[in-house]
């Protein structure tokens, strides 16, 4: 369930919910979001990114694929950074997602326990959150660009940012 | 992707209780719209996390939707997505009118829609309700236009908290006797999937 893919052709591969892309060279991921987390580390030197699709924060001894849960899929995408050399001081993040889709009525408010977890996992590595953008009421369409580091993210009807 | 669900002998029984509860919305629908609109099942399937949204070809593909959640002994999501042409459509034969070609749906448009949305819930959730035992019943209508992948993942959340799986049974629509892109996307939470499979054994 978990892709791990050497994307280094530019062809974009979708990261679905609970997986994670790992990437070398002018690869792309892309995925949307709701309430999940997208969530990149990134070596800028290296030029080696993992990219992650969150859903929920813990694990709590769930079965899973690593990338489904925060405290699960944030050692896991450092793993295979280090594999790749991607040295965890030299490592920044960038993360989207954390919507309530159904607004504040709506059913399992999951979106800000999954930003809160990501954050609090970061911060507990020493990696800087150098991009972020969280929250709201509306889904996200994202894009890495693994040459750039460029964390690209779309709202229906905003101009789209770029990370 | 991966399909190894199509003959689950549990999943063949749910597609009977769908089938019906189906049926019962799709004469409730076509009452509503003077006989424009029928529904079928489509598919009921049990597809893993990360298939769900490109199964429901529920992608990066902005979506007019209707979402109404399922309240009373359990919960879920329903979610009626349309195309923007057959969407104005009914809009307009609903409320009477020309089709409106503004960008922005007004506020009439999307109240046509979300009666719509409930009038097909409503009707749903009745006959499941008369087919499991358990009150099952839908909330307000929210009227939104977005990415149908963002919106299904909070409509799976329930699902995802305690499975790699998800269950999710699909609905064709027929508009003016052309099969159109419409769908609802019924997501139970896991307990009424239990439940549902318990009054099929019974």
């Amino acid at each position: 369930m978990s892709i791990e893919v050497l994307n280094k052709e530019k062809a974009a591969v979708n990261v679905g919910m609970g997986q994670i892309a790992l990437l070398e060279g002018n690869g792309e991921a892309k995925s949307v979001l709701g309430s999940c987390i997208g969530l990149v580390l990134y070596h800028e030197r290296r030029k080696v990114g993992a990219v992650g699709h969150i859903v929920l924060p813990l694990s709590q001894d769930r079965p899973g694929p690593p990338g489904k849960f925060a405290d699960t899929a944030v050692p896991h995408m450092l793993d295979q950074l280090l594999e790749k050399g991607g040295n965890p001081a030299g490592l920044i993040a960038k993360m989207a997602g954390g919507a309530n889709m159904f607004g504040s009525s709506g059913p399992l408010q999951i979106g800000d326990a999954n930003f809160a977890k990501v954050e609090e996992l970061l911060e507990g590595l020493g990696i800087p959150i150098i991009g972020r953008h969280i929250g709201g009421d509306k889904g996200r369409r994202i894009s890495f660009e693994n040459q750039t580091g460029d964390l690209i993210v779309e709202i229906m009807g905003e101009t789209a940012v770029i990370l | 992707m991966t399909d190894a669900t199509t003959t689950d002998p549990s999943l063949v029984l749910l597609s009977k209780m769908f089938a019906a509860a189906t049926e019962h919305a799709s004469v409730a629908m076509s009452g509503w719209t003077s006989g424009q609109v029928s529904l079928s099942l489509d598919k009921v399937q049990e597809v893993p996390l990360e298939e769900a949204s490109s199964f429901l070809e529920m992608g990066d593909d902005l979506l007019t939707m209707v979402v109404l959640g399922i309240q009373g002994d359990f919960g879920g999501q329903l979610i009626l997505t349309f195309d923007e042409l057959n969407g104005r459509q009914l809009a307009a034969g609903l409320l009477g009118r020309d089709v409106n070609e503004e960008s922005e749906w007004s506020a009439l448009e999307q109240s046509a829609i979300m009666e719509t949305g409930n009038i097909l819930a409503s009707a749903y959730l009745n006959e499941l309700t008369r087919l499991t035992g358990h009150q099952l019943s839908p909330t307000a209508p929210h009227f939104l236009q977005d990415y149908g992948a963002s919106v299904l993942e909070q409509a799976v959340m329930a699902q995802a908290m305690v499975s790699d799986h998800v269950m999710v049974c699909r609905t064709e629509f027929v508009f003016n006797n052309q099969a159109v892109n419409w769908n609802v996307v019924f997501v139970p939470c896991q307990e009424l999937v239990d439940v549902m499979n318990q009054a099929l054994r019974a």
